[in-house]
C-alpha cells in the first residue's frame, strides 16, 4: 500500500463529515463541503480545481447556521444544494441557494429556497435524481421517505407522497436510482429496502444488516453496491437480490461508503473509518467467470481488485465524491476536516 | 626440284596412310614424317597445295636455304621409298603363309563325308529293333491293368459290405474318429448304389452311424469328457452333417448362465477377499470362497477354451461374453468401492479379477481382454484414489462437526482444544493412511499395476492437490465465509460457532506448516517420477501454492473470526447508542451494563483464543498487584485529561481541534490497524481494538449533553482496567479510549467531565457489585 502523497489538500476549519461534487458545473472541478461543529459557526466551503489541477482554491465560503450532517448539491443548478442539519436537539433540512455575485460580497449569506420541514425524526439525507433536471427531491428520516416537489422560482417544497418503512428499520441512508427515476434504495437496519415512487411502496430488498452506504452504477442497471460495517464491500444484481455477484474485503475496520465512477465502469471508491480509501476495479466479467474459478486463482484476483489504498489521512474518511467532469478525480473528506484530491489516472491503464 | 619431290611426297604419303589402315601404324615413321612435316605447312594435308607451297618457300627463302631444303627433302623421300618398299614385302609375306594355311585346311576336310553317312545308317538300326519290341509287349501290358482294375473295385464292395460289421466294431471300441471316416468314404457309394444292390448294407451301417451320432452328442455334451474328446466329437459331428450350430448355440447359453455365478457382488466382495486370506493361511483346506470363485473361472475359462478350439467360428461370442465378465467385474468393483474400502481390500479384489482376466486371457488372446481391463481397471482405480480422498475430506470435517452439538461447553470447556486436537490428528493420520495405501496400490506388482504405477503416481500427486483445495474451499464454506452455491447449505452453515472458525483458521496453519510439508517429502520419497504425459503442465503437486492457498485461507479464516466476534460485540454497542436519548440522559449513577457484556464477549473471545492459538512471543510483565496500581494510573491520566477538558473548554474551538491535531501529532498516528497474527494476544487485542474504534465512531454519530458524555467518560474509565488486563498493545488501547472521550467530547453541548472522586467512587462501587456478584453465583 503505497502512502503517497499525492493529492491536493485543503483544510476545512472544523470536523466535517459530508462533501459533495458540483455536477452542474461544467467549466470547473468544484466540489462543496460543509462542517460539522456543534458549537461553532458552520461553514460552506466552494471548492475549486484550479486548471492546471494542482491547487485547490476556495471559491466561496458561506456560514451555515448549524451543523451539517448531509450535503448534495444540485444535478442541474450549480449554485443549488441541499444539506441536512441538526442543531444538536433536532434535525433539519434545507435547499439552499448560493448568491449571485458572491465574490464580491464580503461576507455572503446563503439564501434559503426551501425547508423540508414534514420531518419528525432524525433526518438522514436528501437525495437529487443523479442523472438530470428533475423537480423532485427526496428526503429520508429514519420512519419515513417523503417524495417533495420543488419549484425554485416560487422558492417552495411541496410534500407530494411519503411514505412510512416502520418503525423497525430505522432508515439511514439511500441512493437514487440514475437509471429509473421512481426507483430508490433506502438502507435499513437489517434490510437494504427498494421503493417504487409511484406507488410508494417496497419492491424489492436485499437481506443485509448494517448497510453503510449504497451506490447504484451508472454504467450498469442492475448493479448495486453496498458497503457494510464488518463485511466489506458488495456487489449486487437486483434481479438475483439473494447473493451478491462480488465480494471486495473493503477496510480494516468500517466501510463507510462507496461510489462508483460516473464514467469508468467497475472501478469503484470506498472510504472507511480505518483512515483510508480504497481504490477498486471489479470489473464485469471477472463477476460472470467467478464461479467457474478454482480458488486460487480468485484468491489472485482478490489481490489485483485493489489497485490502491490512499492512507495519507489521519481520522476516519467519510466524505467521498467523484467528479464527474474529470471521472478520474475524487475527493475525500476525513473527520478532521481534510479535504483531498486524488486523481486515479495512474490505475486507469491497467483496467484494461 | 622443289616441285619435283612434292608429287614424290604426295605419293609416299597416300601409301602410308593406305597401309595404316591395314596395319597397326608404324608410329616411329609416322611421327618422324609428321614432326619433320609440321614445320612447314601441313605437307601430309589434303588439303596441301604443291604450288603455293612452293611459291611461299621461295619468296621466304634464300638460295642457301633453299638448296638446303632441297637436299632435306631428298633424303625424306629416300626414306620413305625404303619404307615403302619394306611394307610391301612384309605384306607379301603375310600373303603367302596365308595361301599356304588355306592349302591345309583343304586336304584335311576331305574323307569326313563318308564317317557321317555311317552314323546315320546305325541310328536307323536302332530305332526299328526298338519299335518292335513295344509291339510285341503291348497286349499283355493292356491285360495286367485290366486286371488290377478289377482287383480294385472288388476290393470297395467288399469294404462296403464290411462296413457294418466295421462300425460296430468301432463302437464297441469307441473309435468314432475311424468310424466317420469309413462311413464318407464309402458315402458316395452308398448315394449311388444304396436303393439297389447295397440296399441292406447301407440301412445296417446307416442304423450304426445313427448310433455313433448320438453317442458323439452325449460325448459333446458330458462335461466329464477331455476338451480333446470333445473337440473331436465336435469335429466328427460336422463332419457327419449333423447341424451343430444350434447345438453350439445351446451351449453357449449354458455358458452364459454360468457368469452369473461368476460374479463378485458387492455385498460379497468383502467376504471374498477375508476368505482369500485365511485360505492363504490354511493352505487351501478350507474351499473358502475365493476359493471356489477360482474355480469357477478357471473352469469357466477352460470351457471357454474348449468352444474356441470345438466351435472356431465362435469366437466372436466368447469374447463378448469375457468382455462382459470383464466389465461386469469391474462395474461391482466400481459399486463396491462406494462404500468405505481399505486399499488391501481393493488390491485383494483387484488381484481376484485381475487373475480371472488373466486366466481369460490366456484362453482368447484376440480378445483383448487385458488392454480391456487395463482401460477398466484405470477408470476404477482413479476412482478409487478420488473416493479416498473425498473419504478424507468427510472424515475431517466430521471430525470437525462432531463437537458442534453442543454449543455452550464450547465456552467454558477445552471443546475447541480437543476439535483441534482431534482434527488434526483427523488430517495427519488420515494423509499418512492414505499414503500407507496408496503405497500398499504401488507395492502391488500384478501385471496390470506395473502398467499403471505412473498413472498412479499422477493421481495420487493431482489426487492431493485437489483434496487441498477442495479441502480450502470446504473451510471456507464451512466458516460460512463464502456461501456456497446451494442456497440452504449456505444458511445452515452460518450458525457455525465462531470458535469453530478459529479451529479452522489453526488447523489451516497446521496444514501449510506441519502437514504439506510432511506430504511433500512423502510424494518426494514414493511417488516421484510418474509419466510424462502427467507432468505435461508441470507436477501436479505444487505444495508451494497450497502452502499459499492455505496461507491465505488461514489469515481469511483469522479475519473472519475476528469479524464475527466484533460483529456480535458491534450488536451490543450499537443497542447502546440507539436506545437512549443522548441529549436528554440523566446523570451517570453507575456503570452501565454494556460494559459487562461487551467484557464478557471479551472473556469469551479469550477463552477461545487460548484453547486453541499458542501464546505470542512478547508478553508483557503480570502487575503483581493489579487493583491498586491500576487505579493509581487510571486516575492520574483521568486528571490529566479532565485537565485538557477543562482548558479546551474555556478556548475556542477552533484551538481546540488544533490540540487534539497536535496532540495526535506527538503521539505519533498509533497503529492502530495492525496486521493480525496467530498469537492469544494479536487476536484479542485486534478484537478489542475494532471494538474499541467502533465505538468512538458510535460515539461520534450522536449528540450528548453534559451528563451523557459524563456516562460514557464513566463507562470508558471503568474499561480502562480489565482491557489492559488481556490486550498486549497497552498504548494503542489508552489511545482508543482516550479517542472516544475525546469523541464524546466533540460531540457534547456542554462538556464538564465528572470528578475524579466520583469516578472513583462509582468504578468502585461496579467493581463491589461484580465482585459480589461473582461470589453470588460461583457457590450455585
Amino acid at each position: 500500500m503505497q502512502g503517497g502523497s499525492s493529492g491536493i489538500g485543503y483544510g476545512l476549519k472544523y470536523q466535517a463529515r459530508c462533501i459533495s461534487d458540483v455536477k452542474a458545473d461544467t467549466d470547473y472541478t468544484s466540489f462543496l463541503t460543509g462542517t460539522l461543529s456543534l458549537k461553532e459557526e458552520n461553514e460552506v466551503h466552494l471548492l475549486r480545481l484550479s486548471s492546471g489541477g494542482t491547487e485547490l482554491v476556495c471559491e466561496g465560503l458561506f456560514s451555515h447556521p448549524n451543523e451539517i450532517w448531509d450535503l448534495a448539491s444540485c444535478p442541474f443548478d450549480q449554485r443549488i444544494f441541499s444539506t441536512v442539519f441538526s442543531t444538536g436537539e433536532s434535525f433539519g433540512a434545507a435547499i439552499w441557494q448560493i448568491p449571485e455575485l458572491y465574490g464580491q460580497l464580503s461576507s455572503p449569506q446563503l439564501e434559503r429556497v426551501a425547508s423540508l420541514d414534514a420531518h419528525v425524526g432524525k433526518i438522514n439525507c436528501v437525495l437529487w435524481w443523479p442523472s438530470g433536471r428533475c423537480d423532485k427531491l427526496i428526503s429520508m428520516d429514519e420512519q419515513n421517505i417523503f417524495l417533495w416537489n420543488l419549484d425554485c422560482s416560487k422558492k417552495s417544497a411541496e410534500v407530494q407522497s411519503k411514505d412510512s418503512a416502520g418503525m423497525l428499520h430505522s432508515l439511514s441512508g439511500g441512493a437514487w436510482s440514475p437509471h429509473d427515476v421512481n426507483a430508490v434504495a433506502a438502507t435499513g437496519e437489517s434490510s437494504v429496502q427498494f421503493w417504487d415512487l409511484r406507488t410508494m411502496k417496497k419492491v424489492n430488498s436485499i437481506e443485509r444488516a448494517h448497510v453503510r452506504g449504497v451506490d447504484y452504477s451508472p454504467k450498469r442497471e442492475h448493479t448495486f453496491i453496498t458497503a457494510e460495517d464488518e463485511s466489506g464491500i458488495h456487489i449486487w444484481d437486483l434481479r438475483k437480490a439473494k447473493v451478491p455477484v462480488q465480494s471486495l474485503p473493503g477496510h480494516t475496520h468500517w466501510t463507510w461508503s462507496v461510489k462508483c465512477n460516473p464514467e469508468y465502469d467497475g472501478l469503484i471508491l470506498s472510504a472507511g473509518t480505518d483512515s483510508a480509501v480504497n481504490l477498486w476495479y471489479a470489473s464485469s466479467s471477472s463477476t460472470d467467470e467467478k464461479a467457474s474459478e478454482s480458488p486460487v486463482a480468485s484468491t489472485r484476483q482478490r489481490v489485483n481488485l485493489l489497485l490502491n489504498s490512499y492512507t495519507d489521512y489521519e481520522d476516519s474518511v467519510y466524505g467521498l465524491a467523484w467528479s464527474s467532469r474529470e471521472p478520474w478525480v475524487f475527493a475525500s473528506l476525513s473527520y478532521d476536516g481534510r479535504v483531498v484530491i486524488e486523481s486515479v489516472k495512474p490505475f486507469l491503464p491497467r483496467l484494461k | 626440284m622443289a616441285t619435283e619431290a612434292a608429287p614424290m611426297d604426295e605419293k609416299a604419303k597416300r601409301m602410308r596412310d593406305l597401309l595404316s589402315s591395314f596395319y597397326a601404324p608404324d608410329p616411329s615413321i609416322s611421327t618422324g614424317g609428321s614432326s619433320i612435316n609440321a614445320s612447314f605447312d601441313n605437307i601430309n594435308s589434303t588439303s596441301f597445295d604443291a604450288d603455293q607451297y612452293m611459291d611461299l618457300m621461295i619468296k621466304k627463302s634464300n638460295m642457301e636455304v633453299l638448296l638446303q631444303r632441297h637436299v632435306q627433302m631428298a633424303a625424306e623421300i629416300k626414306n620413305l621409298d625404303t619404307d615403302l618398299q619394306m611394307l610391301v614385302y612384309e605384306n607379301y609375306n603375310k600373303f603367302i603363309s596365308a595361301t599356304d594355311t588355306i592349302k591345309r585346311m583343304k586336304s584335311n576336310i576331305f574323307g569326313m563325308e563318308g564317317n557321317m553317312d555311317q552314323l546315320l545308317q546305325k541310328i536307323m538300326s536302332v530305332q526299328s529293333r526298338s519299335d518292335g519290341v513295344n509291339t510285341s509287349l503291348f497286349e499283355k501290358r493292356e491285360h495286367i491293368e485290366k486286371l488290377h482294375r478289377t482287383r480294385n473295385l472288388l476290393r470297395k464292395v467288399q469294404f462296403i459290405y464290411d462296413l457294418p460289421a466295421r462300425l460296430q466294431k468301432c463302437i464297441k471300441s469307441e473309435a468314432y474318429g475311424d468310424a466317420v471316416r469309413f462311413y464318407t468314404g464309402a458315402m458316395p457309394i452308398l448315394k449311388v448304389y444304396g436303393d439297389t444292390s447295397f440296399q441292406e448294407c447301407r440301412r445296417a451301417s446307416e442304423e450304426a452311424i445313427e448310433i455313433i451320432i448320438k453317442n458323439l452328442q452325449t460325448k459333446l455334451f458330458s462335461d466329464s469328457e477331455s476338451i480333446q474328446a470333445r473337440a473331436e466329437a465336435a469335429v466328427l459331428l460336422k463332419q457327419l452333417d449333423v447341424p451343430v450350430d444350434s447345438l453350439k448355440a445351446r451351449l453357449l447359453e449354458k455358458l452364459e448362465q454360468s457368469l452369473d455365478g461368476l460374479q463378485i457382488k458387492p455385498e460379497d466382495a468383502s467376504k471374498l477377499v477375508e476368505h482369500n486370506d485365511s485360505s492363504k493361511d490354511e493352505e487351501s483346506n478350507n474351499q473358502g470362497p475365493a476359493k471356489i470363485h477360482e474355480d469357477a473361472v478357471r473352469g469357466f475359462s477352460e470351457a471357454m477354451r474348449a468352444y474356441r478350439e470345438i466351435f472356431p467360428d465362435s469366437e466372436e461370442r466368447l469374447f463378448k461374453l469375457a468382455r462382459a465378465l470383464t466389465t461386469m467385474h469391474f462395474e461391482n468393483m466400481e459399486l463396491y468401492i462406494k462404500k468405505r474400502v481399505s486399499a488391501a481390500d481393493f488390491l485383494g479384489i483387484f488381484r481376484i479379477i485381475w487373475e480371472d482376466v488373466v486366466l481369460m486371457d490366456e484362453v482368447l488372446p484376440e480378445a483383448a481382454l487385458s488392454d480391456l481391463s487395463a482401460e477398466a481397471a484405470q477408470v476404477t482405480l482413479k476412482q478409487f484414489v478420488a473416493r479416498t480422498f473425498s473419504n478424507l475430506q468427510q472424515d475431517i470435517s466430521d471430525t470437525l462437526l462432531k463437537f458442534d452439538i453442543n454449543q455452550k461447553e464450547i465456552v467454558d470447556g477445552e471443546v475447541l482444544k480437543v476439535v483441534l486436537e482431534a482434527s488434526r490428528k483427523a488430517v495427519l493420520q488420515g494423509t499418512a493412511d492414505i499414503f500407507q495405501e496408496f503405497r500398499q496400490l504401488l507395492d502391488e506388482s500384478s501385471g496390470i499395476f506395473v502398467k499403471m504405477k505412473d498413472f498412479l503416481v499422477g493421481w495420487v500427486q493431482k489426487g492431493f492437490q485437489d483434496f487441498f483445495r477442495s479441502l480450502d474451499a470446504h473451510f471456507l464454506v464451512l466458516s460460512g465465509k463464502t456461501s456456497s452455491s446451494n442456497e440452504t447449505e449456505g444458511k445452515s452453515s452460518e450458525k457455525i460457532h465462531a470458535g469453530l472458525i478459529l479451529v479452522l483458521a489453526q488447523l489451516s496453519v497446521f496444514i501449510e506448516q506441519k502437514v504439506i510439508p510432511r506430504i511433500t517429502e512423502e510424494i518426494a520419497a514414493s511417488f516421484s517420477g510418474g509419466n510424462s504425459q502427467a507432468f505435461e503442465n508441470g507436477p501436479a503437486f505444487i505444495p508451494g501454492e497450497l502452502c499459499r492457498v492455505f496461507h491465505a485461507a488461514s489469515e481469511k479464516l483469522l479475519q473472519h473470526y475476528i469479524d464475527t466476534r466484533t460483529q456480535k460485540i458491534s450488536v451490543v454497542l450499537r443497542k447502546r447508542f440507539k436506545t437512549p436519548n443522548w441529549i436528554k440522559h440523566k446523570e451517570p449513577r453507575e456503570v452501565h451494563m454494556f460494559v459487562d457484556m461487551f467484557l464478557q464477549q471479551l472473556e469469551e473471545v479469550g477463552k477461545e483464543v487460548k484453547q486453541i492459538l499458542p501464546q505470542g512471543t512478547f508478553r508483557k510483565h503480570k502487575r503483581s498487584d493489579s487493583n491498586g496500581s491500576n487505579t493509581t494510573t487510571s486516575s492520574r491520566s483521568n486528571t490529566l485529561h479532565s485537565d485538557k477538558m477543562a482548558r479546551s473548554n474555556s478556548q475556542r474551538a477552533r484551538s481546540q481541534l488544533f490540540e487534539t491535531h497536535l496532540a495526535k501529532l506527538f503521539k505519533q498516528k498509533v497503529e492502530i490497524f495492525t496486521k493480525v497474527e496467530f498469537t492469544q494476544e494479536s487476536v484479542v487485542t485486534t478484537v478489542v481494538k475494532l471494538c474499541l474504534k467502533s465505538l468512538q465512531e458510535y460515539v461520534r454519530l450522536q449528540t450528548f449533553n453534559r451528563s451523557g458524555f459524563q456516562q460514557i467518560q464513566l463507562d470508558i474509565q471503568f474499561l480502562k482496567a480489565p482491557l489492559k488486563e488481556t490486550v498486549e498493545d497497552e498504548a494503542a488501547i489508552d489511545f482508543l479510549l482516550d479517542e472516544v472521550i475525546v469523541a464524546a467530547s466533540e460531540r457534547c453541548l456542554d462538556v464538564i467531565p465528572l470528578e475524579p472522586p466520583i469516578l472513583d467512587k462509582l468504578i468502585q462501587a461496579k467493581l463491589a457489585k461484580s465482585k459480589e456478584h461473582n461470589n453470588n453465583t460461583v457457590p450455585s
